[in-house]
């Protein structure tokens, strides 16, 4: 071999020597293309399947209350429910934000540190259903006379619970990522703990901690498990009283609409489930909307 | 101070007049008039009164500092005037359900209240801060920070003990708020343990219910076996679709794609996680039913595990993904570089290197998405069929029930299972099944990510 002169193109990709990479990085986007697929049915789906209503009487859907035909039934009382919802689970944000800058700020290296931080974990991970459990045992049962039993209230309480972990880990996590040195420096300037975390750490987080408490808001309106357990009707004729008899009353969510609609033996109303999905699912848009111009004016007073 | 004394009786005359004249007679007072003549009177006293305007003040943004040392925001404003409110006027009017003693009550409690403050020389404050705790120091213009005083000393420097006791009070109030989350805790665990209790214990329960033919629970057949099969196989399909979707996603996602594709696919996957799992019901009865499953097996009921698992497949795929992605993320830079300087490919770095460092990650993700399939509740509800009970059934191309669909039909007839026996209890029964489950698989997810973590 001596005396060959050293060819720098050998060193060149020859075509079709990385074929299995190639092969590997078809299967990847296939994966990703069959992500893209899902998305895209569930929309069309949803769109397609609400379309007679969504282009005829759209209007009327939301607007009227449920009854027996199905070409004037509409699901007001499942979106008046859902909105209460989103009101109390608000209720939640406070503690939630609390435990997270007790757990970022506050917390040393002790056991009741850590059994809060493991309960946060475990209760992220409990599914919903069970939540409902605690809300019927809880709201509906034990205060059935603060919570008029299975009321919106119990329904709303039970889900203000169920996103608390939520709040409690994206705060906890946006807590997290402000820079030491802003504690350092307002520290040196003789604040308190607390008063660091006030004007700091609180404000530097806000974009973060927004992002989380809004999502948990549209995860709470996604839920219809716990809501079916606590005793959500799925639909109801009556109704629209006085303010008080409606937040202790019997109560529906969009959701629970959905799930009935869907389980009816005739077809008809499969179109009303679709629908309903349809308004859930731009309500839970808009709401990510908020999340977004908020975040971002918030991001913009802080100069970044 | 002597003229804001005479300035305030003179103003409770004026609203008791009012309020006779609006309330009638004697003896005559509604709820109605109660409120207006309150708010006549809370309005002429947030004109006059320093803490008033101080309140008013601040909500435009001046800084207000209490006489115990501590800052005022609006919010503790808000709640100060309330207390205030309630003390002065609201207190002695609902005692007293008469006029002409309301009016003594309120001209004596006032008078008293003035005295007191004269006694305790706190200066020109206003009467009720007595009753709240601390006297509100005159509110400063918006920015301007209060006088603290000269500095002649080193004691003078020594935090104020307003702030530290506030600076004590928000941590106790971050720690009870941490505290909530092993409140709820306790409170599931104690709830739905008890309440299994009482099933078990049941004169109606025998071990050998759990082994009946079917879940029936309001026919006292409470065969466990069903709803583990049709646990296991709407598991088993959606971990089919979920794991290699996800963790190719994730693959794609950390190891090939650039900024502006990833701007593509993230919030896709986002937009994925977002879904309501009721939609998802809907979409595998009116979608993978007709399109997907119907052309394969022409025998098919419109209800299936089949469809169910598919359905609870799409909604777990987003949970694998973003996991394992951030596990892929976190091995460093370093190794992918070293593979590369070895002469390694793309898909080797990917495969060989960056999968085995992450596959703690990887494999929590996987539990953790076995546990989010287990728990989903409302997909299979809708599209499992098999409301009311179900037979023992080994296939998935048939109707079945799940430990949570089975817990959502018994707990969506609340009402009329309330007194039926022992089916009610059931749903507790199987909560601390699903609960225990999840906790178990949770525990493990984390243990692995633990243990096998590897620390660069």
């Amino acid at each position: 071999m001596r005396g060959d002169v050293f060819d720098p193109s050998s060193l060149q990709k020859q075509p079709g020597a990385d074929r299995s990479g190639q092969a590997f990085f078809g299967l990847i986007s296939l994966a990703v293309l069959a992500a893209f697929v899902m998305v895209g049915a569930v929309f069309w789906d949803v769109v397609q399947g609400s379309w007679d209503i969504s282009t005829s009487r759209m209007w009327g859907f939301v607007s009227t209350s449920f009854v027996s035909n199905p070409d004037e039934a509409g699901v007001a009382q499942g979106i008046r429910g859902s909105l209460i919802i989103a009101g109390i689970v608000i209720l939640s944000f406070p503690i939630g934000i609390g435990a997270a800058v007790y757990l970022e700020e506050y917390a040393t290296d002790s056991w009741t540190t850590r059994l809060i931080q493991v309960t946060v974990r475990n209760l992220a991970g409990v599914p919903s259903i069970v939540y409902g459990l605690l809300g019927l045992a809880v709201f509906v049962q034990t205060l059935k006379g603060l919570t008029g039993g299975d009321s919106v209230i119990s329904g709303a309480l039970t889900l203000a619970i169920l996103v608390l972990p939520i709040v409690i880990i994206t705060s906890a996590e946006a807590i997290r990522a402000v820079p030491g040195s802003y504690r350092d420096g307002a520290y040196g300037l003789g604040a308190t703990q607390w008063e660091t975390i006030r004007t700091q750490v609180l404000p530097a987080a806000m974009p973060g901690i927004l992002t989380g408490t809004v999502l948990s808001i549209a995860r709470a309106l996604g839920e219809a498990a716990p809501l079916l357990v606590v005793g959500a009707a799925g639909y109801y004729t009556t109704g629209n009283n006085d303010f008080l008899e409606q937040m202790r009353g019997a109560f529906t969510a969009l959701p629970m609409n959905i799930a009935t609609f869907t389980k009816e033996p005739a077809a008809i109303w499969r179109g009303h489930a679709a629908a309903a999905s349809l308004v859930l699912l731009v309500l839970v848009f808009l709401i990510n909307l908020v999340a977004i111009i908020g975040r971002a004016r918030i991001a913009k007073r802080l100069g970044r | 101070m002597m003229i804001e004394g005479v300035l305030y009786l003179l103003v409770a005359l004026l609203v008791a007049i009012i309020e006779y004249f609006v309330a009638g007679p004697i003896g005559d007072f509604g709820l109605s008039n109660w409120w207006i003549a309150a708010i006549i009177f809370a309005a002429f006293e947030g004109y006059c009164w320093p803490s008033g305007q101080t309140a008013v003040m601040r909500l435009m943004g001046s800084s207000v500092q209490l006489g115990d040392g501590s800052f005022a925001g609006p919010l503790r404003m808000a709640v100060r005037q309330l207390i205030r409110f309630l003390i002065v006027y609201a207190a002695p009017l609902w005692a007293f359900d008469f006029n002409v003693w309301r009016i003594v009550v309120i001209a004596v409690a006032v008078a008293v209240m003035i005295e007191a403050l004269d006694r305790a020389g706190v200066g020109a404050k206003a009467p009720w801060d007595l009753f709240v705790g601390s006297a509100v120091v005159e509110g400063g213009i918006a920015g301007v920070s209060p006088d603290l005083g000269p500095i002649r000393s080193i004691a003078d420097l020594r935090l104020a003990p307003g702030r530290a006791a506030q600076n004590e009070r928000a941590r106790k109030a971050m720690f009870a708020a941490g505290l909530s989350s092993v409140v709820v805790s306790v409170l599931i665990v104690l709830n739905i343990f008890t309440e299994a209790w009482v099933f078990v214990s049941d004169q109606e329960f025998s071990w050998g219910l759990l082994t009946d033919v079917g879940w029936f629970p309001r026919r006292g057949q409470f065969d466990l076996s069903t709803l583990f099969v049709g646990t296991l196989w709407v598991t088993v399909i959606a971990m089919v679709v979920a794991g290699p979707v996800g963790i190719g996603v994730a693959f794609y996602l950390s190891e090939y794609a650039g900024d502006r594709t990833q701007r593509i696919v993230k919030p896709l996957i986002e937009t994925l996680a977002s879904i309501p799992s009721v939609v998802l019901g809907l979409f595998a009865i009116s979608f993978i039913f007709p399109k997907i499953l119907q052309p394969i097996f022409a025998d098919i009921g419109i209800f299936s595990l089949l469809a169910a698992g598919l359905g609870v497949g799409v909604l777990t795929v987003p949970i694998v993904a973003s996991i394992s992605e951030d596990a892929m993320r976190a091995v460093p830079g370093e190794l992918r570089e070293a593979s590369y300087g070895l002469g390694a490919r793309k898909a080797t770095t990917a495969l060989r290197v960056v999968f085995p460092a992450a596959i703690s990650g990887i494999s929590a993700a996987l539990i953790v998405g076995v546990s989010r399939a287990i728990g989903e509740t409302m997909v299979v509800f809708i599209a499992a069929g098999g409301s009311g009970g179900a037979l023992f059934e080994s296939d998935p191309t048939e109707p079945g029930q799940t430990l949570t669909a089975a817990m959502a039909s018994v707990g969506a007839g609340t009402d009329s299972v309330a007194g039926s026996g022992i089916a009610f209890q059931s749903l507790y029964f199987l909560g601390a099944l699903l609960f225990l489950a999840t906790l178990l698989l949770n525990v493990v997810s984390d243990f692995i990510v633990r243990r096998f973590r590897q620390v660069y």
